[in-house]
């Protein structure tokens, strides 16, 4: 479906330097703090800011060969752009309409009904709320192959990420072949739908792990000075000092947990791994 | 093609009460006004500053991001700007000499093939604004695309008034010379006229495909 080789871009200070490959029928997860370079790599990915080196290839196709035709076949949400304010959604959907030869108006309006988004009001003054489901729901309707979606969910409350995240569920679910790159700061959105995850930082690919994987064998321990001397360090990725000792993660939880019972292990959850591996030291 | 020229109608809508003002004040002219070019211009020229208003309202809070990742391309979205251009102009230049031939027939200050022979001559202009204004808007965007487009407006004016002046000061009658030279058919006039704003025009769309083809979102 997509796959970026050392997609390169340069500004300033930041250099962004990511390889990821999304499968069919998979939903990928990027994720890492604000700067990290997730928005630039989807930028990249959707040419809308050129390259410095690497490669992206959606459905087969290098990006520069990619016709108006090919971008029929993705939805796309950004989170810094959208459709003009000074459109409504009356306005919008025959744009849309005329854009995708596949658009289903049936389906938009009625989803349009549910999240209760108001046709006759000007975008601008949607809520934050209204937006997102706006973006979403242009993205869903046109019956697209690959979603791309840049922290589709940011400034939502619960209820409202509820909805959305079921929308990606209903596209996933039409079509085994569907897939969906997706960027969130809300761990939850991420450990519920994402079948794995690339965790980003400066611009680097710095974990590739399935989100089944990262929960069940991933795990945070606990350690005194004196139990973390004597703590076999081959399976710990990341350790750090603390106040009580040492936390380190380890992606062999069940090892430190039948070897080290007396030692303190948590389960590993995303915000905790993210945490340790950006923070942490390598051991 | 047909996508974005609805998105722009449709952002134009927001425009209405401007547009009718611009054409009572139309309605005005061709009823009271001697000046029949004058009329055609004004509303010929302020109807195709539309398609500039609506790149900036394309850029309004980051728009063209997500703009560009539609099924579009920069090429179709460059080309779109100049047949929205060429819709505005044309549409308000037949709208305008309709309103003048009609005020016209209860007035009679001018015989009708001098209106139509003058609203030809104003649709090279025309042609000619769309030229130098859509590059500027595309390259420099917003408030500074306006400035840049007021900037060589001025420009020109300020060389042509300059042009006169060193000749004035050379002594040489460029009317004169003007008169002196063998009188074209008003046809071939027309030709040249449109001929030269054509190839302006092409060189332009040429110049903005180059521009919006290294763009950044």
């Amino acid at each position: 479906m997509l796959k970026l080789e050392h997609l390169q871009k340069r500004y300033g200070n930041f250099a962004l330097d990511c390889s990821l490959t999304l499968p069919p029928g998979r939903v990928t997860g990027l994720i890492g703090p604000n700067g990290a370079g997730k928005s630039t790599t989807f930028k990249a990915i959707l040419g809308l800011i050129s390259a410095d080196g690497g490669s992206v290839t959606i459905f087969g196709k290098a990006l520069k060969d990619f016709t108006a035709r090919d971008r029929a076949e993705l939805g796309v949400v950004l989170s810094d752009s959208g459709f003009s304010g000074y459109l409504t959604v009356k306005d919008v959907i025959p744009v849309l309409a005329s854009l995708y030869s596949r658009f289903d108006k049936v389906f938009f309006l009625e989803k349009a009904r549910q999240f209760q988004l108001p046709l006759d009001k000007k975008i601008k003054d949607f809520s934050t709320g209204m937006k997102a489901k706006l973006k979403v729901l242009a993205a869903v309707s046109h019956d697209a192959r690959l979603l791309i979606l840049d922290e589709p969910t940011a400034g939502l409350d619960v209820l409202a990420r509820d909805e959305l995240l079921e929308m990606l569920r209903e596209f996933m679910e039409k079509d085994e072949e569907h897939s969906i790159l997706i960027s969130s700061h809300i761990s939850s959105d991420l450990e519920t739908l994402c079948d794995d995850l690339y965790l980003i930082h400066e611009g680097r690919i710095i974990l590739h792990e399935d989100t089944d994987v990262l929960l069940d064998n991933y795990g945070l321990l606990k350690a005194s000075p004196e139990q973390y001397e004597k703590l076999d360090k081959q399976f710990l990725l990341r350790a750090r000092k603390e106040s009580y000792g040492y936390s380190c993660l380890t992606d062999q939880r069940q090892y430190y947990m039948e070897n080290y019972p007396a030692l303190a292990i948590e389960k590993g959850n995303i915000d905790e791994v993210i945490t340790m591996m950006i923070r942490g030291a390598a051991l | 093609m047909k996508g974005l020229l609805i998105k722009d109608f449709k952002l134009m809508k927001t425009q209405k009460n401007y547009f009718l003002l611009i054409l009572a004040i139309t309605v005005g002219m061709s009823a009271f006004s001697e000046d029949v070019s004058f009329t055609m211009g004004f509303l010929t020229f302020v109807v195709s500053l539309f398609t500039i208003s609506t790149i900036s309202y394309d850029e309004f809070d980051n728009g063209n991001a997500f703009l560009f990742s539609l099924p579009i391309t920069r090429t179709s979205y460059t080309l779109e700007k100049y047949a929205l251009g060429l819709i505005l102009g044309g549409g308000a230049l037949v709208v305008s000499t309709l309103l003048i031939l009609l005020t016209n027939a209860s007035r009679n200050i001018r015989p009708v093939p001098e209106i139509l022979l003058t609203a030809l001559l104003i649709l090279p202009v025309v042609l000619l604004i769309q030229a130098v204004m859509i590059p500027f808007q595309l390259k420099f965007g917003g408030e500074r695309g306006r400035l840049a487009i007021i900037g060589v407006f001025g420009l020109l004016l300020v060389l042509g008034v300059v042009g006169v002046k060193i000749a004035d000061a050379l002594h040489i009658d460029i009317f004169g010379i003007l008169e002196q030279l063998p009188a074209p058919g008003m046809g071939m006039l027309l030709a040249l006229l449109f001929g030269a704003a054509l190839i302006l025009l092409l060189l332009s769309v040429r110049i903005s495909l180059g521009i919006m083809g290294k763009k950044e979102f």
